[in-house]
């Protein structure tokens, strides 16, 4: 196990730590394994148990679990043990850029009524003047 | 036949009174018979021309003795006229019965302004009944003459005859009757001489069994649909154009100048109290002679038949049941045609009506369910469709009476059907929700056994059919 | 409330009573000779010729009919109202029977429950078991009277065998479903047709079970009154068609409301289902509609959810209408009105056709507080010297239940027919149960019944007085004559002449100067009589080149153009619909429709009578006297009331008649108004021109104000009748 105190002072000091506790309630360390082109990184650390071992490290302040990647999603989720930097991705022609999730931004979606409004209102006739 | 018997039960206890009645009938019948009836005389016939041997036009009818003294008829005023049709128990000819005299006195009310019409009633669409067509084919004068003095009886302005349009060699020789009375100044302005007034105008019907109805004769008279009106107001009041109207059968008021010359009390000697007079019968069916014939009320119905129609195809015994008095009255079987008397009140008395005096023949070889069934098809396609037991009615029990024909039923629907067609009876507007409804009540109050035994038959036919649609 | 109630005490007692007063009312008459009929051994006492039916009613006794119905003929076919009666061999049909003295009824009889269960049955037999999907269940008498009268079981196993009647559906045009299968013949469809709404279309053919009811060859049932036979229909054959399948009748939420589409008035209930109004149903009012209503009235409602306006508009810099808040349009309009120097002529105030009460005395108070007076009425009306000084010299005094007693009825320059439907249905009434005569003066028009026509030349009235026209002679022998005046004379710049001209006329009647009241004008709008009530201006429109501000409160007939105006005038519409008053407004203020708002309206025969609201004005749309109010506070001159009771406190001030609600008052002062008249000479000389009538075909009838121009069922009317013509 790993003692507090190490992962602490790994973690930047008491200060450090308790920003990166505020911001994510949880406090790790590990070896990076690689970043992805967000510039999130990604560790590992096999002292935590089994399952545990994998983290990452988001880039923004607000972070979201949409923001990985999927090269690095199935690396992460355990489903593979070969990250992309040691074996990068096949590209194929219909892959996708990959994008986060849009909720709670101005892009996100928003259910609409698909029928027409009872009552219509009057459109004013557009100018002539 | 257990079934059958328990219904036959019940249906006895309904109409207890029924029997009763024809019970008592029989047993007082030879009592008030103090008198045999039948076998009129020929000077004592009124239509002395029904089989058309001698000429019809003017000349014949009056060396008949047709328009003998009308001009003094006439003018011995309404109040003889009506006086005597009174004294001589002259009963509408039409099917109800009705008192001629106290009907015509109805339209003498203190005049206030509006014309007042005699409407004769000549659409003969009974089925069955064939006299009016003889009369007016035969001895159309009788009726002209009679519209007159009718006419005067209820100061009518003018006459309208409503014929049935199918009858047209009857309304060709009407009109011509009429035409020779205009040009010999009879009818017209001052007919007869004597003063008065009268028109004769010709009407041919459009071919409606319900047109026969006097509500809706008037109707179609006005050129409206031929449906019944309601009464109150009767027609005496409310009638034809909205004037006071009399509608009486042909026969009624072809009997008329007669009655006026020989006398009511001449007219009164024949039949029994209450249905005196001459009728005209008109025997159909299996009979070996079928014919019209003029006779004297009251006559025995054997006698009538064995007279003048040559009795029963294959005799008496081979004769199944008979309907005395035109499609719309229930059927008597044998037994009680044995002795019953043609009159209004006998035939009421055993659940029939003497009607039009059509007397309809069946003997052994008929399907009488299927008979009435043909009936109910005809009352069904007949029906005016404005009030709604007789427009539904009829209709519900046509269905059911071709089920009854094939044996297509259930034993309980008999009963059930008696009560449909007393839920139609009295609830219509006119009387033809009646006449649809006692052929039935006829055929199921006499001939219910072969009915049931009908549904037994189709059943061991078709025993799959029978467990599975009415149980 | 409390000063409300005062109020009243102080200002009508007057009015009350005159009324009670009233030579007419206190004429003893003389009593018939009652008879006393025998209802399940309950002796009521009813007027000869009351019929058996009606004497049960009396007695409390409910007999079941379908065919019957007070208003139309006896059919007696039926037969649900068999009784038994005492001494009858059958039981009778109590709707025709009059009942004779001494009569025993006994309609809970065993006889009179076996006939009704057996009609009951009857009707079932070939009716189609489709309540489930039929617009009619919930409120079908043949669901009701079954339940209540009907036997607990069916025996009609014939279904297995032979099946139920079908008939073919008729169409009859866009407004009338039919679904004829479901058709019980009672016919009150065709005797509506012929005796109310004098349109002989409908009728029957075939007979027996193959009758159908229908219009003989396929055709339009064209008549301003067939939506009724909706309501008359006990079933389902008929229903409404823009609105079928729409609801389910238990749903609906039910207010009692009036109609504004036209000067009458008519009574209706407002069914609604949430925020959103299903139907217009007639309500029972025996003075106005009877209970009957116009198409418009009943279908007219959907151009209440088209082209409203929603939210407040104002012209921006490029002259572009675009949404805006309440502040923003309050505080451009108030600005302006502050602005203006010379508001007793450069304010002008229009109000339209259908413009409540609440808001025209709101919108006079401001502009009177502003120092401008302004204020037109959309229509004018040429009267004469009297003006609308007094109330008695241009409403239809007489009242609209009163026509139906009158002996002769001249019409001048009015097609009652489609300008005030049920003011016609009244003449025909009149015409049909009273052989009241009937002529007119005006163009060719098609009653809904005989009438004499006089031509349209306005001298026709010269010879009347002077006796060498034979109408002259007629009308001074009628007892009850009216006459009834319409736009077609008071919009007319000689209308005054023409009016003086028929008072010449009325004068020489017997009965003038009687409490019969012979002079009447029919107003088509239903804001004419309130506007003119509260003192509104009903000359024409002034020049308006030194208008710099316009209010148009709902007036979308007005004949302004923005070329007549200056170009720094304001035009500010108040209104719920985006008609022609929208189309030249600078500022638009959204209102509420009739069905929003609690309103008064006052109908042309001077009755006042309030909407209520139903559902609540869509969007920003508000109350349209509280708009008025909230722009007052803007201009800095605060009306002076701050709820609808203070409102009609202060309409009360300005006229008793304004809230004394649903009454007719007997105008008074009316010898004044006739004296003004004959003292003035008119300033006018006739003119050659023939009088017209606003409204002289069933296509016009259909689309008179924004409502209905907005409604699609009323624009296919009138496509369905321009075909039906055409055929």
């Amino acid at each position: 196990m790993f003692s507090w105190w190490r992962t602490m002072q790994e973690s930047g000091g008491l200060w450090n730590s308790i920003k990166i506790i505020y911001r994510r309630s949880d406090l790790r360390v590990g070896t990076l394994v690689g970043e992805d082109a967000n510039g999130n990184k990604y560790y590992e650390n096999l002292r935590y148990q089994f399952g545990r071992h994998r983290f990452v490290d988001y880039k923004l302040k607000e972070f979201d679990a949409s923001q990985v990647p999927p090269e690095w999603h199935g690396w992460l989720h355990y489903m593979t043990d070969n990250p992309p930097t040691k074996v990068p991705p096949v590209p194929r022609k219909f892959h996708a850029e990959h994008q986060a999730n849009w909720t709670g931004t101005t892009k996100d979606y928003v259910p609409y009524s698909t029928t027409r409004p009872r009552i219509q209102s009057w459109i004013p006739p557009t100018n002539k003047q | 036949m257990q079934n059958s018997f328990s219904s036959s039960k019940q249906l006895r206890l309904l109409f207890n009174s029924t029997c009763m009645n024809l019970k008592q009938h029989l047993s007082t019948s030879p009592v008030l018979c103090d008198k045999a009836y039948g076998g009129l005389r020929d000077q004592d016939r009124i239509f002395t021309n029904l089989y058309g041997r001698h000429d019809w036009h003017l000349k014949g009818a009056q060396a008949r003795g047709d328009w003998y003294k009308t001009k003094e008829i006439i003018h011995k005023g309404a109040d003889w006229i009506i006086n005597e049709v009174k004294v001589s128990g002259l009963r509408g000819r039409g099917g109800a019965g009705f008192p001629s005299g106290l009907k015509w006195s109805f339209m003498n009310k203190p005049s206030e302004g509006r014309p007042k019409y005699l409407v004769v009633n000549a659409d003969e669409g009974e089925p069955g009944t064939c006299k009016d067509r003889e009369i007016m084919r035969h001895d159309p004068h009788k009726l002209v003459e009679g519209c007159l003095i009718a006419g005067k009886a209820m100061g009518a302005r003018a006459a309208y005859i409503y014929i049935r349009g199918e009858l047209y060699n009857e309304a060709s020789n009407m009109q011509i009757a009429i035409n020779e009375a205009y040009k010999a100044g009879l009818i017209g302005k001052n007919s007869c001489d004597s003063g008065y007034d009268f028109d004769i105008f010709m009407h041919r019907g459009a071919g409606a069994y319900i047109c026969g109805e006097e509500t809706a004769l008037i109707e179609s008279l006005e050129g409206k649909a031929g449906k019944p009106r309601l009464k109150p107001p009767f027609p005496a009041d409310v009638g034809v154009f909205g004037c006071p109207t009399t509608v009486t059968n042909v026969e009624t008021v072809a009997v008329a100048p007669e009655i006026c010359r020989r006398g009511g009390a001449w007219f009164a000697s024949f039949g029994r109290p209450k249905n005196h007079g001459t009728k005209l019968y008109c025997i159909s069916g299996h009979v070996n002679n079928p014919c019209t014939v003029e006779e004297e009320m009251s006559i025995p119905l054997r006698e009538l038949i064995e007279r003048h129609a040559g009795g029963v195809r294959g005799g008496w015994d081979n004769l199944q049941g008979i309907i005395p008095g035109g499609s719309s009255v229930p059927v008597i079987p044998r037994s009680v045609c044995a002795d019953v008397m043609m009159d209004f009140d006998a035939l009421v008395e055993v659940n029939s009506g003497l009607g039009t005096a059509a007397v309809i023949v069946m003997d052994k070889s008929v399907d009488m369910i299927l008979c009435i069934a043909r009936l109910i098809l005809f009352y069904k396609n007949e029906s005016c469709g404005q009030c709604t037991p007789c427009r539904e009615g009829t209709g519900w029990l046509n269905s059911m009476m071709y089920r009854f024909v094939e044996g297509k039923a259930d034993p309980t629907e008999i009963d059930m059907m008696y009560e449909l067609s007393k839920q139609i009876e009295g609830h219509t507007i006119c009387a033809l929700g009646d006449a649809a409804a006692w052929p039935v009540q006829g055929l199921i109050r006499h001939f219910r056994p072969e009915m049931e035994e009908r549904i037994r038959r189709y059943r061991e036919k078709n025993e799959q059919y029978a467990s599975t649609m009415f149980s | 409330m409390l000063a409300r109630a005062l109020l009243r005490r102080v200002f009508l007692p007057r009015y009350n009573r005159s009324l009670s007063q009233s030579p007419r009312l206190l004429q003893v008459q003389e009593a018939p000779k009652l008879l006393s009929v025998w209802i399940d051994d309950k002796m009521v006492q009813v007027e000869p010729g009351t019929t058996v039916l009606q004497a049960c009613a009396v007695a409390g006794v409910e007999i079941p009919r379908y065919c019957y119905h007070e208003r139309l003929s006896v059919a007696g076919n039926c037969r649900m109202c068999l009784v038994e009666v005492e001494k009858s061999a059958k039981p009778i049909a109590s709707c025709a029977m009059p009942v004779m003295e001494g009569m025993k009824v006994h309609p809970h009889s065993d006889i009179s429950k076996r006939a009704r269960e057996g009609v009951m049955e009857f009707l079932l037999v070939n009716h189609p078991l489709d309540c489930p999907i039929c617009d009619q269940g919930g409120e079908c008498d043949l669901q009701d009277q079954s339940m209540a009268f009907g036997s607990d079981r069916s025996r009609f196993v014939d279904n297995a065998f032979g099946g139920k009647r079908a008939v073919e559906d008729k169409e009859v045009g866009p407004l009338i479903k039919t679904i004829m299968t479901r058709c019980i013949h009672c016919t009150r469809c065709i005797r509506f047709a012929g005796e109310i709404a004098g349109v002989q279309d409908l009728g029957t053919t075939g007979r027996g079970g193959d009758m159908q009811v229908g219009t003989y060859v396929e055709k339009m049932f064209k008549s301003e009154l067939s939506g009724n036979v909706i309501d008359l229909c006990p079933v389902g054959a008929l229903t409404a068609k823009p609105y079928a399948f729409t609801y389910r009748s238990w749903e609906l939420r039910r207010t009692e409301s009036i109609d504004v589409l036209d000067g009458v008035g008519s009574n209706i209930v407002v069914n609604t289902r949430g925020e959103h109004v299903m139907r217009i149903l007639p309500r029972l009012n025996e003075s106005v509609n009877e209970e009957w209503i116009s198409d418009k009235t009943r279908f007219a409602f959907d151009g209440l959810f088209a082209q409203r306006l929603t939210v407040p508009l104002a012209r921006d810099a490029t002259g572009q209408l675009r949404s805006c808040s309440w502040e923003d349009v309050l505080s451009r309009v108030s600005g302006k009105l502050v602005s203006i120097q010379n508001p007793a002529n450069e304010v002008v105030g229009v109000a339209g056709a259908l413009a409540d009460c609440e808001s025209m005395v709101c919108l006079k108070d401001l502009f009177n507080k502003l120092g401008s007076e302004s204020l037109y009425s959309e229509t004018p009306v040429h009267i004469g010297s009297c003006g609308n000084d007094l109330r008695s010299g241009y409403i239809l005094r007489a009242g609209i239940s009163a026509l139906e007693e009158a002996d002769l009825i001249l019409l001048v320059g009015t097609n009652p027919r489609y300008e005030a439907t049920l003011i016609n249905a009244r003449i025909r009434k009149g015409y049909i149960h009273n052989e009241c005569e009937i002529a007119v003066i005006g163009p060719y028009m098609d009653l809904s019944y005989q009438h004499e026509h006089l031509g349209d030349d306005p001298a026709v009235f010269s010879g009347m007085i002077r006796g060498t026209h034979p109408f002259g002679k007629k009308f001074s022998r009628a007892a009850k004559p009216v006459i009834i005046v319409g736009e077609g004379v008071l919009a007319r710049d000689d209308g005054a002449y023409i009016n003086n001209q028929i008072y010449m006329l009325s004068r020489l009647s017997p009965v003038h100067g009687s409490d019969w009241k012979i002079v009447n004008y029919l107003h088509t709008t239903a804001s004419q009589v309130g506007s003119m009530d509260i003192g509104y201006n009903t000359a024409d429109l002034p020049d308006l080149s030194s208008t710099r501000l316009l209010y148009l409160l709902s007036a979308d007939s007005v004949d302004v153009t923005r070329d007549q105006l200056p170009t720094d005038c304001l035009v500010v519409y108040q209104g719920h619909h985006g008609d022609k008053g929208a189309h030249i407004a600078d500022v638009i203020l959204p209102g509420a429709a009739y069905t929003e708002k609690e309103a008064t309206y006052v109908n042309t025969e001077g009755r006042a009578q309030v909407t209520q609201a139903a559902v609540k004005p869509p969007g920003e749309a508000r109350d349209d006297w509280s708009i008025i109010r909230a722009l007052s506070e803007y201009a800095g001159h605060t009306l002076a009331y701050d709820n609808i009771d203070e409102l009609r406190e202060r309409m009360a001030e300005i006229s008793p008649t304004l809230v004394n609600i649903d009454t007719k008052q007997d105008s008074c002062f009316h010898s004044l108004c006739v004296e003004l008249l004959y003292r003035t000479s008119p300033k006018h000389k006739p003119y050659q021109t023939p009088i017209s009538v606003k409204l002289n075909s069933l296509a016009d009838f259909y689309m008179t104000d924004p409502i209905s121009r907005a409604s699609k069922t009323m624009a296919q009317c009138v496509q369905a009748v321009k075909q039906a013509d055409k055929n």
